[in-house]
């Protein structure tokens, strides 16, 4: 088991309202798994999304990673979880506009354990002949898969991905969903992508609803639709 | 009822308010300095006009040997001459209890029979103007009174004509000619040991042998009429008593001294100004920069809404309005409260019977439009981009930034650069304005810094230059009258003198083309070890055989060079007229001066061997025996200590200066700080979303620090050579705007002050860098990577 959740709440103070992001999840997330988060605004699926991450804390409740205490980390601890751990890619590519491709993933192997070399993590995502662009250079797509292969390049037990195609076509959509697949299935990465498409859950091993701050559903699917075969 | 764009205008001003305070006070040090200034210029400006009118400052004065009173008149009579002022002047030598050194006194005769004077009337702070039939009350000259505690009723000792008299202060004074007060020919004051004194005409006139005659002239010019020809037609009636050459008040010591004040505080009120109002556009262009990038999809909503570009245009502008506005009030109120203090430091120097700050509120009026000249036109382009931009243009997030690789990395230097670094020059290239921009400020600021230490640096050299490698004597002393030899071996005998060096000057008017002086060309023998003629390289200069030495700005003021022939009209004696060339050039830093060979001045005077003085180098043991006997000695007119000089000058000049380079000081600093502060800011605002990706995927907190600072950092590495050049090039121009025939400053900056500009620069710097650290750690992660650009 990677991650174990027990009665996780989140709550957040705005002025003098207070606002229950999560109320009391309860989770388990295995090695290898591609779990699809479903919900709608405000259902508290990016809030689970970011204190899995080591970017956020919850308020309450049990959290740990690999039997590690996460919840009670200090800034400190959840810096090197997140270095060695984990790799995040957000529906905007945040990539550094000043780096190139290699550079931009450069920049994580240069500081993580045991990484795999730039071109290799670009090449997992097919853009090993746009290496040496720079994110101007690049289209909405590329520029994602860029943000894929910095996530992965450290090799890291967890891959979470917050509406990863969100800004994209269908078609270039499905390209990104590919290296997303090909990670998991190739390098054994638990996968976590939170969307409103609920399409893309026909890919995911599990699907998790979120509504109100807890998980009102799980199923697993079956069988695994290729992301190739995905359609919206 | 305030308009929803100008409340959007102020909540946007209030989220910033740590940018815009950097800015405002960066401005606000500009206007403080200009209106300080300013108002220093008006406040003396007003004070010398009331006091010259209501205490009728004459126009035209003139000295000379002796002539009956009846000349006065027919000086009267003159075409242009309104009104004529005989008087007796003499310097006498004081003697003041509990004080080994002589002071010396000029006394100025009253009219006689107790009228009132004419011109250059005294005014009375205290007490009354002697009794017709007073021989010994004398008015005292406030500023010497005020040194020495002296009050109405106290009595002093002076030796007039070679005879010791007790004098009885009946009155405190000060008159509108001793403005500045100090000996003829002393750059500096030095109150504690001269004293200006009035005296009834008869009682001084009749000891100099002087009744029915005078030996000082001043009068007042009719309405309209020429100073030149009156002077010309002055000189001519005065020859054959004596006459000194008549100037007019432009040339009068005091009104002279007060004129280089006057134009060394209107050369402050542009040039340092200038500096903070060009620091101050660079930050508002890059504050307004960012508020634009910034509100992009804003300004394309407005447009859609309706507005027009001119309105769109106009709330952009009203940023640096406000900017500006609150700029010019912190300055008004800083320039207001450093005037108000900087006018007691010329009570120091300058006697007026009142001297109150005067706010010059045109000042006010012109800072507002400096300062918001200056942001417009640092955010004009800015705004234009703003207001060209298609609405729906605008709506569409910013394309990402197009980089490419950096000059340095195209000639194959990547390998030596890590990410940050790359990152940092691949910015710098992308938007190399902004990076001059950046530069530039800090450049100044840098420039700024290196000013107070150089002003210091300049002051310590004068004070070893002027006192121990120029002047080496320990008192310079002036006779009354020329003499033979003999004067010169009276003073040799006199206890603990060791070396005594011989001084024959005499009054002259130097003439080249249309330009003239009049001044003491000062004769010594050529090898003259005590006070020594240096060049700009420290070598002491030969005096030639023929033609005469003077200083550097004595040549610029007559225009002359080396090699160049003068017209000397000599002003006593046989009154010659000669031409003599220029052999050299003298690098001196008060006062001006034009030098001769002892022997070759006496040849020109076609006289024997005479002296007026000595430069004397004495045995300190025998210091208080040596003045107690020069006390005694009538002949000695004027003595200068120079160890009350030096007091003198680090009580007056070496103070004020001090005060100003503390107040140099801290407006740099503010600067410097302003500057990076202001950078950082931008910085971490422009790139917080970089920063927070890096943050994410497990950069450390310093890790991404050192990314957001390597850029700053590289930029203030960049700008301190070139902000220390430019500080050099500023030192250079603000000394030279301070070199007057008074006083000038050597430019000389010590690797010191360098170093001291450098370290405040980083010292700002670093401690900017931790105020926007702290901000860093405290970024919202997941809300700017969730944001859109």
């Amino acid at each position: 088991m990677v991650f174990e959740a027990r009665r996780l709440r989140k709550v957040y103070h705005t002025g003098e309202v207070e606002v229950i992001a999560l109320h009391g999840v309860d989770l388990e997330l295995n090695a290898g798994e591609l779990v699809c988060l479903l919900g709608a605004s405000g259902s508290g699926k990016s809030t689970l999304l970011n204190i899995l991450g080591g970017l956020d804390v919850p308020s309450s409740g049990e959290l740990r990673y690999k039997g590690w205490p996460l919840a009670n980390s200090d800034e400190k601890a959840l810096t090197l979880f997140r270095r060695n751990c984990v790799g995040f890619v957000f529906q905007f590519y945040n990539l550094i506009p000043s780096l190139t491709a290699r550079e931009n993933v450069a920049l994580i192997t240069d500081i993580s354990r045991d990484p795999m070399k730039p071109e290799e993590a670009l090449d997992m995502v097919g853009l090993a002949a746009r290496m040496d662009h720079f994110p101007s250079q690049l289209s909405g797509g590329e520029q994602q898969r860029v943000a894929i292969a910095r996530a992965i390049a450290k090799r890291p037990e967890v891959l979470l991905c917050d509406e990863p195609t969100g800004a994209l076509d269908v078609t270039t959509g499905i390209t990104v969903l590919e290296a997303v697949e090909r990670i998991n299935r190739e390098l054994g990465t638990l996968t976590v992508v939170i969307t409103h498409n609920a399409v893309m859950a026909e890919m995911a091993d599990r699907v998790l609803h979120l509504s109100d701050g807890r998980i009102v559903s799980s199923h697993r699917n079956a069988q695994r639709l290729p992301a190739s075969q995905l359609k919206w | 009822m305030i308009h929803p764009l100008d409340r959007k205008l102020l909540r946007d001003l209030g989220r910033m308010k740590g940018q815009v305070l950097a800015v405002c006070l960066v401005m606000a040090c500009g206007l403080a300095m200009m209106i300080m200034t300013r108002s220093l210029i008006l406040t003396l400006e007003t004070a010398r006009s009331l006091y010259y009118q209501e205490h009728a400052m004459a126009d035209v004065f003139t000295r000379l040997k002796r002539a009956p009173l009846a000349v006065a008149e027919r000086v009267a009579d003159l075409p242009g001459v309104a009104t004529v002022e005989p008087r007796v002047v003499v310097d006498v030598t004081l003697d003041l209890p509990g004080v080994s050194e002589p002071a010396t006194g000029q006394i100025v005769s009253l009219p006689q029979d107790g009228g009132e004077q004419k011109l250059n009337r005294v005014f009375l702070r205290s007490g009354r103007f002697p009794r017709a039939d007073e021989r010994r009350e004398v008015v005292l000259g406030e500023a010497f009174a005020l040194e020495n505690k002296m009050r109405i009723g106290d009595q002093l000792v002076a030796v007039i004509n070679g005879r010791r008299e007790t004098l009885r202060v009946c009155g405190i004074g000060l008159s509108p000619e001793f403005v500045f007060e100090a000996r003829a020919g002393e750059t500096l004051p030095d109150h504690k040991r001269f004293s200006v004194m009035w005296m009834n005409y008869r009682a001084l006139a009749v000891a100099y042998d002087m009744d029915g005659a005078f030996n000082d002239l001043c009068l007042d010019l009719a309405p309209g009429a020429a100073a030149a020809p009156v002077i010309a037609s002055i000189d001519r009636l005065l020859e054959t008593y004596g006459g000194g050459g008549a100037h007019t008040r432009r040339d009068q010591a005091s009104a002279q001294r007060l004129d280089d004040e006057l134009k060394v505080l209107r050369a402050l009120s542009f040039a340092y100004p200038l500096v903070f109002m060009s620091v101050a556009a660079f930050m508002v262009n890059a504050v307004l920069s960012r508020i634009v990038r910034l509100q992009r999809e804003q300004i394309a909503q407005l447009k859609a809404l309706g507005y027009s570009s001119r309105q769109v245009g106009v709330h952009y502008l009203k940023f640096v309005l406000v900017i500006g506005v609150i700029g010019t009030l912190i300055g008004g109120v800083g320039g207001r409260f450093l005037g108000e203090h900087l006018v007691g430091m010329y009570t120091m120097f300058f006697k007026f019977p009142e001297l109150s700050f005067r706010m010059d509120r045109s000042a006010l009026a012109l800072s507002l439009a400096v300062s918001m000249g200056a942001s417009v036109l640092g955010v004009l382009t800015v705004v234009w981009q703003a207001v060209k931009l298609p609405p729906a243009e605008a709506m569409r997030p910013e394309p990402p930034a197009d980089f490419k690789p950096s000059f340095f990395e195209r000639m194959g230097l990547t390998r030596f650069f890590s990410p940050a670094f790359r990152m940092a020059l691949r910015n710098i290239e992308r938007r190399p304005w902004q990076a001059v921009f950046t530069c530039c400020g800090l450049s100044l600021a840098t420039g700024l810094m290196v000013l107070p230490g150089a002003m210091s640096d300049s002051i310590d050299y004068l004070l070893t230059f002027q006192w121990n490698s120029q002047q080496r004597q320990d008192v310079a002393v002036f006779l009354t009258d020329p003499t033979s030899t003999r004067g010169l071996h009276d003073l040799e005998h006199l206890p603990g003198v060791i070396r005594a060096e011989p001084i024959r000057s005499v009054a002259a008017r130097l003439k080249y083309g249309h330009r003239q002086r009049k001044l003491a060309i000062t004769g010594i023998p050529a090898g003259a070890d005590l006070n020594r003629l240096l060049n700009g390289s420290d070598e002491p200069i030969l005096l030639p055989t023929e033609g005469m030495v003077m200083s550097e700005k004595l040549a610029e003021v007559l225009g002359v060079r080396v090699g160049d022939e003068l017209r000397v009209e000599v002003l006593e004696g046989k009154r010659p007229f000669v031409d003599v060339p220029v052999r050299g050039l003298v690098t001196d830093y008060a006062g001006v001066a034009a030098y001769m060979d002892i022997e070759a001045l006496r040849r020109m005077l076609k006289e024997g061997d005479t002296v007026n003085g000595a430069y004397i180098a004495l045995d300190h043991v025998k210091w208080d025996d040596f003045m107690r006997e020069l006390k005694d000695t009538p002949q000695a007119a004027v003595v200068m200590v120079k160890r009350d000089q030096l007091a003198a000058f680090r009580e007056t000049t070496g103070q004020s200066i001090g005060i100003i380079r503390k107040l140099y000081f801290v407006l740099a600093t503010i600067v410097a700080f302003g500057v990076v502060y202001n950078s950082s800011r931008i910085a971490l605002s422009e790139r917080s979303r970089e920063l927070a990706t890096l943050r994410v995927v497990g950069f450390r907190l310093a890790e991404v620090r050192g990314v957001l600072v390597g850029e700053l950092a590289l930029l203030v590495c960049i700008a301190l050579p070139i902000g220390l050049m430019f500080g050099r090039g500023l030192a250079l121009l603000i000394m030279k705007s301070f070199s007057t025939e008074t006083v000038r400053l050597p430019i000389l900056i010590s690797p010191a002050s360098y170093a001291i500009a450098v370290m405040v620069v980083l010292v700002a710097a670093i401690s900017s860098f931790a105020l926007v650290s702290r901000m860093l750690s405290q970024l919202d992660l997941v809300g700017v990577l969730k944001a859109r650009d």
